[in-house]
């Protein structure tokens, strides 16, 4: 709750005024359909997220100083739900939800007025420079470097899984500035702009096939220490910030958007026939169950957080119900289809696209990335639970 | 907003939770349970006349509080955790609920108030041999005699059904599916308690033959309005399981933090920490259906009975988890008599199975859902 204002502006606009305007907004501005080609696609979201902010329809949870909305989480909650339902583009980078928070939080006022307004319009593109080939549940572990020279950095070392990296303009990332042992304590928050020199972009091929993400390699790449959030050393602290509960306001739609995709996989095995057969009528009811388990959770934390300000126990699992969803529901729909699951999309014969196969090896990756299951059951246990730390481990 | 979530949910629930903790601690539930009794007298007394949680879901007209579902449930989940041992779930949630959604003045006015001030105990007889609540499984026949009905039959896994003082019965009238009171008492009732697992909860058999009766309902469509009880009575049980899983969950995690091996309490060990967190996991979602299967009960809403059905059948597993993953993680204190982790698990089970294999709960989830 760290940055809801004291007094915020006084916006008794009634919800139903408010949806009423943002979906007027979405339908008069509407960018149409995404293009194919990866270039022109970017250029049509980056329109699109210039046209919101120049219209004030930008960062519905950010303060108004730097161009966002600064919206009760109520109406949070309405503009995601209405964003979903006028299907117009997310956020491009993961500079919006991650690293904003943090400098909205902690970065000094000429870093807010430098960065903020631009990431919010689309204009710079923000990637994250966290994990590393020798880093990834061990995030303190890391072993990039940055070395004080006068009023610079110089950052040496790789990253990895970074998303976004080729189309990024900046990224933000977590660097050593203390001993190799010092782990958190020795962690510094830096911007870097990715068209330094020395900044190498390799795109990563994962398992897919595709190249969503990539390793950026920091060869005597030299960073203003004005580009350092906070202080030296501090920077593991500041890493983990969020604006209130703005997280949990899109968690309705996430949902409402798992359902359609069951609904769309009942269809097929209804189109196939398949329904009748009491063994995959049990896997439907199991998914059935935890699609609405998601979504009455979704609601149970909205509701809360209204109520109370507390986003409860329910919001600390909902991701781990929801990664073990999306790899079940697309291998189950693989197994469906049988010998047609094993079809890529440039066979013939290829069932929807081969969307189901394609979901069944991308979501791999949900119960890696941003935390791996086992790292996040630790968490829950040792958070919520109280449950006592391994002696084994190094202290968080 | 959430069920169970309003300053006084909360209140209600702090006040139930107090008194079973002070009245119904497990040294009370074992001295029940070996003495085979149903209940504690003076603990009925007081949860009735003091705190009013017999009439807690009985309309007010009828003596009671007017409370539904959502409060119903705080109190299940509460005495669920406790494992009160007494006719609560039998008297309120079968049979005060059926009562109350038959919408049969006559029969309301009789018994709710009886029920409301504890001074009544009842329950609902389903099941037969097969042990399902599906209407087209009852054999039992109810036939027009003087000015009422006989009923004939004999079900099985009646909860409290060797002590309630009214029993409500369905049986086949010649026009269709009924139910029919039958008082304590009344003229060729037989009533026995079964040997079964959950010693905390008796299930009996009760035989009825030509047994007087007073049909409930009148000219309602009785398949219409028993289906609308089964759905309060599938949330309520599962109100009361979710109560049971996160006290599994509350005993599993206390002895993880002081049990000490190989130098270290077992709760800083990953394996045991994935399992505690996993069963969070299922506390936490069972709560969620629970909640939006009373919330959604208490305004009629049109998903209510898949949400009953969803709650259930997904408490019904959580619980089961839960108490097996107790018992396992408390390792061999877990497997004696004396530890209450199979006080538990025999409940747990028990109600898992209480209305018919999960498998038929699942086949009737998935035409509720439309699958």
């Amino acid at each position: 709750m760290t940055l809801e204002r004291e007094a915020p502006v006084p916006t008794a606009e009634p919800d139903d005024v408010f949806r009423a305007r943002l979906r007027e907004f979405f339908t008069a501005h509407h960018p149409g359909r995404p293009p194919k080609d990866p270039r022109e696609r970017l250029a049509w979201t980056k329109a699109w997220l210039a046209t919101l902010f120049d219209h004030g329809y930008a960062g519905p949870s950010w303060p108004r100083e730097f161009g966002g909305m600064e919206l009760s989480f109520a109406h949070q909650v309405i503009y995601h739900e209405e964003a979903a339902r006028a299907r117009v583009p997310g956020p491009l980078g993961t500079g919006l939800n991650i690293a904003a928070p943090t400098i909205i939080k902690y970065g000094t006022q000429e870093q807010k007025q430098r960065w903020l307004a631009p990431m919010l319009r689309g204009d710079t593109v923000w990637a994250q420079g966290y994990s590393e080939p020798e880093a990834g549940s061990d995030l303190p572990s890391l072993r990039t470097t940055a070395r004080r020279e006068s009023d610079e950095y110089v950052v040496n070392g790789q990253k990895v899984w970074t998303s976004h990296a080729g189309d990024a303009d900046i990224f933000f990332a977590l660097v050593r500035t203390g001993t190799r042992e010092s782990r958190q304590k020795g962690i510094t928050y830096l911007v870097i702009d990715a068209h330094a020199p020395g900044v190498q972009v390799r795109p990563l091929r994962d398992l897919t096939g595709g190249h969503l993400f990539a390793e950026v390699f920091f060869d005597d790449v030299r960073v203003p220490v004005a580009n350092r959030i906070g202080e030296e050393n501090d920077g593991w602290r500041l890493a983990r910030t969020s604006l209130g509960h703005e997280r949990a306001a899109g968690a309705l739609n996430q949902a409402a958007m798992y359902r359609r995709v069951l609904t769309e996989l009942e269809e097929l095995a209804r189109e196939r026939g398949q329904l009748a057969d009491p063994l995959v009528r049990d896997r439907f009811v199991d998914l059935e169950i935890r699609v609405r388990l998601i979504r009455y959770n979704a609601e149970r934390t909205i509701g809360g957080i209204l109520a109370r300000g507390d986003a409860g126990a329910a919001s600390s699992i909902s991701r781990l119900l929801i990664t073990a969803f999306e790899q079940d529901i697309h291998e189950f729909a693989v197994d469906l289809l049988g010998p047609a699951g094993l079809l890529g999309k440039s066979a013939p014969q290829a069932v929807q696209r081969s969307r189901w196969l394609v979901g069944f090896l991308r979501t791999r990756a949900s119960t890696i990335g941003a935390g791996t299951t086992e790292i996040q059951l630790n968490t829950v246990a040792e958070q919520v639970l109280g449950l006592p730390h391994d002696p084994g481990m190094p202290p968080r | 907003m959430s069920a169970g979530d309003s300053a006084e949910r909360g209140e209600l629930r702090q006040v139930v939770r107090e008194f079973l903790s002070e009245r119904s601690p497990s040294q009370e539930v074992r001295r029940l349970m070996a003495a085979g009794e149903s209940r504690d007298a003076q603990v009925w007394s007081l949860l009735a006349e003091q705190l009013g949680l017999t009439g807690i879901a009985v309309p007010e007209r009828y003596g009671g509080a007017g409370y539904g579902p959502v409060e119903l449930g705080i109190v299940l989940e509460e005495m669920g955790g406790a494992l009160l041992v007494a006719p609560y779930f039998a008297t309120v949630a079968l049979a005060g609920q059926t009562l109350a959604a038959s919408g049969d003045e006559v029969a309301m006015a009789c018994w709710l108030p009886r029920i409301a001030d504890g001074s009544l105990t009842a329950t609902l007889a389903v099941a037969e041999d097969s042990g399902s609540w599906d209407l087209a499984e009852v054999a039992a026949t109810a036939q027009p005699a003087g000015h009422g009905w006989a009923v004939t039959g004999t079900k099985l896994f009646v909860i409290d059904g060797h002590t309630a003082d009214l029993l409500l019965v369905v049986a086949h009238a010649p026009d269709g599916p009924g139910l029919f009171a039958v008082e304590r008492g009344a003229v060729g009732v037989e009533s026995a308690r079964l040997d079964t697992l959950d010693l905390t909860r008796a299930l009996a058999s009760v035989t009825l033959n030509g047994t007087p009766a007073v049909r409930v309902g009148g000219d309602r469509d009785a398949a219409e309005w028993l289906s609308q009880a089964r759905d309060l009575v599938l949330a309520a049980l599962a109100a009361e399981q979710l109560g049971g899983a996160a006290r599994c969950l509350d005993m599993a995690v206390g002895y993880a933090k002081v049990r000490e091996q190989f130098g270290r309490p077992i709760g800083s060990f990953q394996a045991i920490k994935h399992k505690c967190a996993n069963m969070l996991l299922e506390v936490e979602c069972g709560r969620s259906a629970v909640y939006h299967a009373s919330e959604a009960l208490a305004g009629r809403q049109p998903d209510a009975p898949l949400a009953a059905a969803l709650a259930y059948t997904y408490c019904s597993r959580a619980f089961t988890h839960a108490a097996k993953e107790c018992i396992q993680i408390h390792g061999g204190i877990g497997y004696t008599w004396e530890h209450d982790a199979h006080l538990y698990l025999r409940r747990a089970k028990s109600s898992e199975l209480l209305f018919g294999p999960p498998a038929r709960q699942r086949t009737r989830l998935a035409e509720l859902a439309g699958i």
